[in-house]
């Protein structure tokens, strides 16, 4: 079946068998390779990916289901400020151990801190649902509300 | 001692850190060639049963290649090759026909995509000549009745024969012991168990070989060693390790899981060698689950001790639930001792240990090879004991560890070392201070929905495994440092980072010696063929072992430097004049003279050796530890138990660690937080439940249900205290010890012991699940519902 | 074990509901795909083996949450977070925001629809005890026409609904009129505090008019081979002058209601002392809003 969607800001068209997962398109026929195979369940979020903006496990989406959509994985964000200073957090805090769960974290929680979602800590926690088993999150929240202080600081949380 | 070091306990970024965040970083997984073909294993359907036929006709009229037991040299193996031969136990075979648990591996195929590759393994009809109903129960199996999982294992070259199922055994004795409970004013006695946990490493198994023209192999996988995975593979398949490199790839975590060389290793190495292409098999998180698993952990111990709180004697019987294969359960036994001996001064001992065969997957060591479990044990008698004698569990503790001055068994008996640096009264008093012990509180007094509890657990793990005497445990490393001809260096050594920072504390360690700042100093590949020997990265060596190599490889370059810098010079310097400082504004290293105009940076000493012809600067260095110190962790945690739904949190938590000389110290916390985060789960919920029936794990092996914490499980930064005490070890690179282990080894008594002081109930067997919780609470009578 | 999606299952993308419809109507054995939180996972590890699966994530036409008169109209294929989102759920439906707020964790509510976690219709639907307590009617359409099925109609059994072999969900109508002045709570019990599949959830929504319960409902999950309501509970409270003894006495009477199994998550009667205890705390929680009323 057809499919059409942008990647990182490319357009991709491409057919593929409807039985296909968006995981297995994105690492094998796109080679994006950040996207990672942690349980193929939609357990662990080590699969995450964007699309139109909103974190979604891609290991139990059919690549027929993102249609029209607009895909973004951490290959497409470099240079995106907000990214960045999330990325610059993370380093500095020590928030990154064995790094697989790394990218995903990472798209999950830029989404959220962009869509107001998250702006402390205790936000984090909630929504940055990810499993790590080097890290016991600590830093990863750390890192995360401190990135999204940065950006909300002049909205106080009533 | 406090001294002041120019890299050394500073925080600086990960080399590896841009890689990862910007996802260009290859895990085994993401790797890729031309040409390759993609494994799949077919596994037994029963956990213990006896193959008459496998019908692979079907796999090979699709084009894949397959391959079966009778095209593997039947050479039983072990896959973990830390302990020396003599005591290396081998009952796997790469491919069986007597699979012994559900899911063992009983054939292969490859084909050129995973979908054909998993068409093919389904098509294989295997046909059962006997099926047995599995044994799931140590002492059940021991039973003389019981038919035997092995009958015949090779002992290092020996063959000998398993009687009642019994793996392994190791017995010692120490003292009188009967005399010692004869003196006690107070004997208890406990019974212990633990759930069968599973590592849970993100990064699911994977390997990659690749036939090289010439008749080579390279091999890629998910290790802890690449050393023991050439020589196992050369073992297995009689190729010389010459024409074998394995090569580091980095890992998505591993918490013991690639110690020993993982199954599908061999059996990718045996299909590529068939298919004379390259071969890449990348476990499913089901299949994950069925490579590796924790022991399971019976222990009973009785501890007698004076009314002053003296200990006068201790007896632990440990009989370990090993599963369907040695993956050395007997350096296990050793090692769960030495963790008993090395808590507390029992002065008498008496110690049984049993290995058992049960047909569940393989058991393999899991952070800490039993000390988490025997610390849990202890660390609750020991507070039953402090309640029972009117003493704070604090000071008993103080009163009774082993400490300083006193001998360490780091992993069992063959491996001793006198203890030279000793946190423990700062840790053990400082924590007290900061969460308010003394304000605690009775769990008798508590009442209402919600009760809050602390707890305090102490403990330690070994770093590395080095000794005075060469024992049972072979425990070595080697690296390479060298100077590249602009003056930045290049540092090469076989040891595995698995995210805990290691070879960035190596590369800080570089530069303190040489006083090169550490962005110029690179970390390279690292293969088989370009590494000296190193064992393994486990037993918390990494930053201990490792790091004194590399220091001491540092200290040789550092020599030869000043040498060459004397050459150049010329004139009639003193030898003993020439310096080496670290320069701030050059940002380098530079050698000169004190008192004279004299100066040269190491980017000029490299570039005039080069272009005089004068040769390579450089070090290869072979080194053992000879003593494996303990880094001691201690643990304040407050939890809040809700007695409505048995559900518990954590409030507080102060975690206290003796590292030495911290190298990373954002490192340091992460082992923390990390450590903390795994004893969460064991305390409460991560068990692979086997169905009694079928013998296979229940929820389909599924992660649904094996659950580890998450970040809503763990308490908010501003609550997780860490204190690190200010020790130095003296045989450690720059004061250093491990901690990757002892992060976590205490934690799970501290949570249990708090749930204690919450609640008034102690819990002996693992994991507390809510239900557990409510069920105790209604024996007390404490539940109208 | 690798789980793969089963190759001989055909794939149909429809352009409209229409078309939907009569595909639904022409083809047997089918099974149809929203988000596929629950059916992907189901069909690589082949619980179900359907000869064909129609895929209707595109169909926008079914994504909206509309009031009308005195009821909110929910399409199908709403997300879960899109639920959780909004502003008018959050104040007509304020229960429905709840089971959204403990649904899964944020990747998976993105892709998960309403219409798809009722007609997977597992015991442990997290969207059911909330629309039972406020009686929603799930708007089932065929090519023979469009029916209503009130909730308490609509689950026949683990994983088996009442709708007939060519209906799809279209619509859940909850109608709030009457709600306005009931107060509600919600409670949802896991193994661990993070995300988890409900281990028991409970939901509740209590109306006292002149000293006295004029309107009480109580749903729970995973207790039963359905979701349902607890009647026998319901029964004893109505008409009665709330107070603690009385929330005491009549919460026990949930084992009436429920028959709960051992599974590997958690005991039968770990569930079944969770549902006297949730239905006692749902009760007293909501009654606490009326404080003055409870003695």
């Amino acid at each position: 079946m057809k499919v059409k969607f942008t990647l990182n800001g490319k357009p991709v068209e491409l057919d593929v068998n409807p039985r296909e997962t968006l995981i297995n398109t994105l690492r094998l026929r796109l080679r994006i390779k950040s996207v990672k195979r942690g349980c193929e369940r939609g357990e662990c979020g080590a699969c995450t990916v964007l699309i139109n903006g909103n974190p979604v496990v891609s290991c139990i989406l059919l690549t027929i289901q993102v249609n029209g959509a607009e895909i973004s994985t951490i290959e497409g964000l470099t240079g995106d400020i907000l990214f960045e200073k999330l990325v610059k957090n993370f380093i500095e805090s020590g928030a990154v151990q064995c790094g697989f769960c790394t990218p995903g974290i990472l798209l999950t929680a830029y989404a959220g801190i962009k869509q107001g979602k998250i702006r402390n800590s205790e936000d984090a926690k909630e929504y940055v649902s990810n499993l790590c088993r080097c890290t016991g999150y600590v830093k990863i929240i750390e890192a995360i509300a401190k990135t999204a202080s940065e950006v909300w600081s002049y909205e106080r949380r009533v | 001692m406090s001294v002041e070091f120019k890299f050394i306990g500073k925080r600086t970024p990960r080399k590896d850190a841009e890689a990862k965040v910007t996802g260009t970083l290859k895990y085994t997984y993401d790797l890729e060639v031309p040409g390759m073909l993609i494994g799949r294993i077919v596994r037994s359907p029963y956990a213990f049963a006896d193959i008459r036929r496998i019908d692979i006709s079907e796999a090979i009229r699709m084009g894949a290649v397959v391959i079966t037991p009778s095209d593997i040299p039947q050479k039983p193996y072990n896959p973990r090759l830390v302990s020396i031969n003599e005591v290396t136990y081998k009952d796997t075979y790469i491919l069986t026909y007597k699979p012994r648990y559900l899911g063992e591996p009983v054939a292969a195929v490859a084909a050129s995509n995973e979908e054909l590759a998993q068409k093919a393994a389904e098509s294989v009809k295997i046909e059962f000549e006997r099926i047995y109903k599995p044994i799931l129960d140590p002492l059940e199996a021991m039973k003389p009745e019981s038919p035997r999982i092995h009958e015949k294992i090779l002992r290092g070259d020996k063959w000998i024969e398993v009687e009642n199922n019994i793996a392994a055994r190791l017995d010692y004795d120490e003292g009188d012991v009967d005399r010692g409970f004869e003196e006690a004013d107070v004997v208890i006695e406990r019974t212990f168990k633990t759930g069968k946990r599973y590592h849970m490493q993100l990064e699911p198994k994977a390997v990659l070989v690749i036939p090289e023209p010439g008749g080579k192999l390279t091999i890629y996988t998910t290790t802890q060693t690449i050393h023991n995975t050439r020589i196992l593979i050369s073992q297995l398949f009689d190729i010389p390790e010459s024409r074998i490199n394995v090569v580091r790839v980095p890992i998505g975590g591993s918490f013991g899981s690639s110690i020993q060389t993982n199954y599908l290793v061999p059996i990718a190495v045996a299909l590529a060698l068939k298919a004379k292409k390259p071969v890449k098999i990348a476990y499913t998180r089901e299949e994950d689950i069925l490579d590796h698993s924790n022991f399971v952990f019976h222990f009973k111990i009785k501890i007698g001790t004076r009314k002053d709180g003296v200990f006068t004697a201790a007896e632990f019987t440990n009989i370990l639930d090993v599963g369907a294969h040695q993956v050395q359960p007997y350096p296990l036994l050793g090692t769960s001792l030495g963790w008993f001996v090395s808590m507390y001064k029992w002065k008498n001992i008496r110690y049984r240990g049993i290995a058992v065969y049960t047909n569940k997957v393989p058991g393999c060591a899991l952070r800490g090879y039993g000390a988490p479990e025997v610390q849990w044990a202890v660390e609750t008698i020991v507070d039953e004991i402090a309640e029972k004698l009117g003493i704070d569990p604090v000071d008993l503790r103080l009163r009774n560890y082993v400490g300083r001055g006193e001998i360490f068994w780091g992993q069992g008996p063959t491996v001793r070392s006198v203890i030279r640096s000793d946190g423990v009264p700062e840790l053990l008093l400082k924590g007290r201070e900061i969460i308010h012990w003394n304000e605690r509180g009775n769990p008798r007094e508590k009442k209402g929905r919600f009760r809050r509890g602390i707890g305090v657990g102490r403990g330690f793990h070994t770093s590395g495994a080095g000794g005075p005497i060469s024992g049972e445990v072979i425990d070595y490393t080697g690296c390479i440092l060298k100077l590249n001809e602009d003056g930045t260096l290049d540092y090469i050594t076989a040891l595995q980072d698995h995210g805990g920072g290691t070879l960035d504390a190596h590369v800080k360690i570089i530069a303190e010696e040489l006083e090169v700042p550490p962005e110029l100093i690179n970390i390279t590949t690292a293969s088989t063929e370009t590494t000296p020997y190193d064992v393994c990265t486990h037993a918390s060596r990494g930053t201990y072992v490792g790091g004194e190599c590399a220091r001491r490889a540092a200290q040789i370059v550092k020599q030869r430097i000043l040498e060459v810098a004397l050459r150049i010079i010329g004139k009639a310097v003193n030898p003993e004049a020439l310096r080496i400082g670290y320069d701030e504004g050059l940002r380098q290293a530079v050698v000169y003279v004190e008192g004279t105009d004299i100066k040269l940076t190491l980017a000029e000493i490299a570039r005039i050796s080069w272009q005089r012809n004068w040769g390579t600067i450089g070090a290869f260095v072979s080194y053992r530890a000879t003593s494996a110190p303990p880094s001691f962790t201690v643990y304040y945690v407050e939890v809040e138990v809700d007695t409505w739904t048995g559900i518990v949190r954590p409030l507080r938590v102060i975690a206290g660690a003796d590292v030495g000389t911290p190298i990373n110290p954002d490192m340091v916390e992460g082992q923390l937080h990390g450590g903390f985060a795994m004893a969460w789960g064991m305390a409460f919920t991560e068990n692979t439940a086997y169905d009694p029936v079928t013998g296979e794990i229940m929820g389909r092996g599924l992660i649904t249900d094996y659950k580890i914490p998450t970040a809503a499980d763990v308490p908010i930064p501003e609550e997780f205290t860490i204190i690190i005490a200010k020790t130095y070890e003296p045989t450690g690179p720059f004061g250093a010890k491990g901690l990757g282990e002892a992060a976590m080894n205490p934690a799970v008594a501290a949570i249990l012991n708090a749930v204690y002081n919450a609640i008034g109930i102690r819990f002996y067997e693992l994991p507390v699940t809510p239900d557990k919780v409510i069920e105790a609470l209604k024996e007390r009578g404490e539940l109208e519902w | 074990m690798m789980y793969t999606i089963p190759e001989d299952i055909e794939f149909i993308i429809p352009g409209d509901l229409k078309e939907t419809l009569v595909l639904m109507s022409k083809l047997s054995d089918v099974k149809v795909l929203a988000g596929g939180t629950d059916l992907v996972v189901d069909l690589k590890t082949g619980r179900f083996k359907p000869k064909y699966v129609i895929y209707i994530g595109g169909l926008r036409e079914l994504e909206y949450i509309r009031d009308i008169d005195g009821a909110l109209h929910i399409g199908a294929l709403t997300t879960i977070q899109e639920i959780l989102d909004s502003k008018i759920i959050a104040e007509k439906t304020p229960l429905l925001r709840a089971a959204a707020e403990k649904f899964a964790y944020w990747q998976i509510r993105n892709i998960a629809t309403i219409g798809g976690n009722l007609c997977n219709a597992s015991p442990a639907a997290d969207t059911a005890p909330p629309l039972l307590v406020y009686d929603a009617i799930i708007k089932a359409e065929s090519v023979r026409g469009s029916r209503l099925i009130p909730i308490r109609e609509f689950f026949k059994g683990p994983r088996q609904t009442a709708l007939e072999q060519d209906e799809l969900v279209t619509e859940i109508i909850i109608p709030y009129k009457g709600l306005e002045n009931s107060s509600h709570s919600y409670f949802k019990i896991g193994r661990r505090r993070g995300h988890d599949i409900s281990l028991i959830a409970i939901a509740c929504a209590v109306r006292v008019e002149r000293g006295i319960i004029s309107d009480v409902r109580l749903a729970l999950n995973s207790v039963a081979p359905i979701p349902i309501r607890a009647l026998s509970v319901e029964k004893a409270l109505i008409g009665k002058k709330p107070s603690i003894e009385i929330i005491d006495e009549s919460s026990k009477l949930v084992v009436h209601d429920i028959s709960p199994i051992d599974d590997v998550r958690a005991p039968a009667e770990y569930r079944q002392y969770m549902a006297k205890l949730l239905t006692r705390e749902a009760l007293l929680e909501v009654l606490k809003k009326h404080s003055g009323d409870v003695k």
